[in-house]
């Protein structure tokens, strides 16, 4: 009666599961589909693209037809005493920006805290965060207009002071301190709103007993929400370290000009102008050798302060 | 108990106002360029406010369009709004599929998705492939390869994989179909998300400036950002592309021009500003890491 149990079904091969499991998901992976393309022809295809860096390669002759010839242009990097001038440029740059743009937002964020008055809070956070969406390009237009030897409010001022006109935007001695001024002005509202929000978890009867105790604001502000922030300053300060190779190439394309490059060429502007603004043959190749080995130091650093902030929290960062 | 007004209050509301003031004065001193007459901008008088507010320079840099200001703030319009559509449908689509258990392998697809975020390949091995592919000086360069942000996907594949499994199951019982499921059912509790990657992707088209720089080589396709650097940046101080004239008996000069410029090219995100910042702000939040 039951026989229909026993008889013994026939063994699946992976054949036939994979066809079962195409039928049954068919309409998945079609959605999957444009994501899948995606990922290989704009994600893999490029890192493949990067084998370039062992070649000679000629756009004529293309990837595949592009002689190899070892590690030459990685020698070459190396003999070249112009790269030790970028990677000092690179790692000062990123270095005077996290020096500033660490501490201010949880200077403002602290002070934010405090205020009261809800019109006042919520307006001036808005504010604070509306240059972080602002394009460098407007940024930067926005700062040469400030700049302006001739005509910029900056310069007017210092002339109504009696001082001496500065040509801002090319004197190398100012690249930097224009760079970081931008990006404070863009981030710091921004990376203000991470520890915003840490500060709403902090318990309110934490502040009532202290304040109970006699405890005057700027106590409370210095010795409960400073050391309630301290997991997170600490996850942002490793991440920021661990993106001490990316800078805002956009900003410093837009910024920079031949008179300045002893202290704004970077690695990635260097890399942009050998394939894109030589006036010469672009050297693909060569270009591409110089940002494999700043690919692979930045994600070592990436990979390992990931791994170090998750001593410090239970959340990975990806 | 905290309603007591101290000294510190005080001082501390006026510090941050005046923060508040000085990170939005350069806007607003261009704007009020944009609208003074060039005579009080060459003497100075332009600092705090407007002097005789006019909108000649908007209507001088708009209608000539040997200029190619109005043409780029059409194409990067364009490029935005068509560029976030498909960013939105294609990100949401591959979340969403990456979010199903029954899916095989999806683990290992987000893993390289997050790999080549970690690991950037940089600009030129991207550009040899999207050469190959017919992209350079195409204006879908805008729109496809960068219509999947990692970390837009990331976010978008956490807030799908926090939903009950059981409406998945519900739906399937009904009847419907994978992709009814995922538009009819899932679309509609994931607006917020949707809103807040699609403010990010649509500022993020909108402000692009290599891609176009790099890829985009005929005037007639350029966008607004690149079309800045050009007459504002690039120029410097011997402006060639802005002259003192007069308009309408108004007389405008490069100062007046380049601010209107500025000007036109942030507009868009400031008039939006207001209606979008709750979701800029639930970005920035989820968005944190890296």
């Amino acid at each position: 009666m039951i026989t229909s149990e026993m008889t013994p079904l026939p063994r699946k091969t992976w054949v036939s599961r994979f066809l079962t499991y195409m039928k049954t998901n068919r309409l998945l992976l079609l959605m999957l589909l444009p994501g899948l393309i995606s990922l290989v022809l704009f994600k893999l295809a490029p890192l493949g693209g990067m084998i370039i860096a062992f070649q000679d390669f000629s756009a004529f002759r293309g990837v595949l037809g592009s002689p190899f010839v070892g590690l030459a242009h990685f020698q070459r990097i190396f003999e070249d005493p112009y790269i030790w001038t970028l990677v000092k440029n690179t790692v000062l740059l990123a270095f005077y920006s996290l020096l500033f743009t660490f501490p201010v937002p949880i200077i403002f964020a602290l002070l934010l805290n405090e205020v009261r008055v809800r019109w006042i809070k919520g307006s001036v956070q808005s504010l604070s965060f509306l240059p972080y969406f602002i394009s460098s390009a407007v940024m930067v237009s926005i700062l040469y207009t400030l700049l302006s030897p001739s005509t910029g409010l900056v310069n007017d001022i210092l002339a109504r002071f009696g001082l001496d006109t500065i040509y801002f935007m090319a004197e190398p001695g100012w690249f930097r301190t224009n760079y970081v001024l931008l990006q404070v002005w863009q981030t710091f509202g921004y990376s203000a709103i991470v520890y915003i929000a840490a500060m709403a978890a902090i318990d309110p009867s934490v502040y009532e007993s202290a304040s109970l105790d006699g405890a005057s604001r700027f106590q409370q502000m210095l010795h409960i929400t400073l050391p309630s922030l301290k997991p997170t300053i600490a996850i942002m300060l490793i991440i920021s370290v661990g993106n001490i190779f990316t800078v805002d190439l956009d900003r410093i394309l837009l910024m920079y000009n031949q008179s300045v490059y002893e202290t704004a060429d970077v690695i990635q502007t260097y890399v942009y102008r050998l394939a894109f603004a030589s006036s010469g043959f672009p050297e693909y190749s060569y270009g591409t050798a110089v940002n494999l080995l700043k690919s692979v130091v930045a994600y070592v650093l990436v990979v390992g302060t990931n791994k170090l902030s998750t001593k410090y929290s239970d959340t990975r960062l990806f | 108990m905290r309603t007591k007004i101290s000294l510190f209050d005080i001082c501390n509301n006026l510090f941050l106002l005046l923060v508040a003031l000085v990170c939005t004065y350069p806007f607003l001193y261009i704007f009020f360029l944009s609208i003074s007459d060039g005579r009080s901008i060459a003497s100075g008088d332009v600092v705090f406010f407007p002097k005789n507010p006019n909108l000649e320079a908007y209507q001088y840099i708009l209608t000539n369009s040997n200029l190619g200001i109005f043409r780029g703030l059409l194409n990067s319009g364009i490029y935005t709004v068509v560029g976030t559509i498909v960013a939105l449908m294609i990100t949401y689509m591959t979340a969403y599929v990456l979010s199903r258990k029954q899916i095989k392998g999806r683990f290992v697809i987000m893993s390289l998705f997050v790999f080549t975020w970690v690991f950037e390949a940089g600009i030129i091995p991207a550009y040899i492939v999207l050469n190959k592919l017919g992209f350079v000086d195409n204006w879908l360069v805008m729109i496809i390869p960068n219509a999947i942000n990692v970390q837009f996907l990331i976010i978008t594949k956490t807030f799908l994989d926090g939903l009950p499994p059981e409406l998945e199951e519900a739906a399937k019982i009904d009847g419907a179909n994978d992709f009814q499921i995922m538009s009819r059912v899932f679309l509609a509790i994931s607006k917020p998300i949707l809103a807040t990657i699609g403010v990010f992707y649509a500022v993020f088209i909108w402000n692009q400036y290599l891609m176009p720089l790099i890829y985009l080589q005929s005037p007639n396709l350029q966008t607004i950002q690149v079309m800045l650097k050009r007459l504002v940046i690039s120029s410097g101080d011997s402006n060639t592309a802005f002259r003192t004239i007069i308009q309408n008996g108004v007389m405008l000069n490069p100062g007046n021009l380049k601010a209107a410029a500025i000007f036109v090219a942030m507009m868009p995100i400031v008039l939006v500003y207001p209606f979008v910042q709750k979701y800029f702000k639930k970005g920035i939040l989820i968005g944190s890491v890296k």
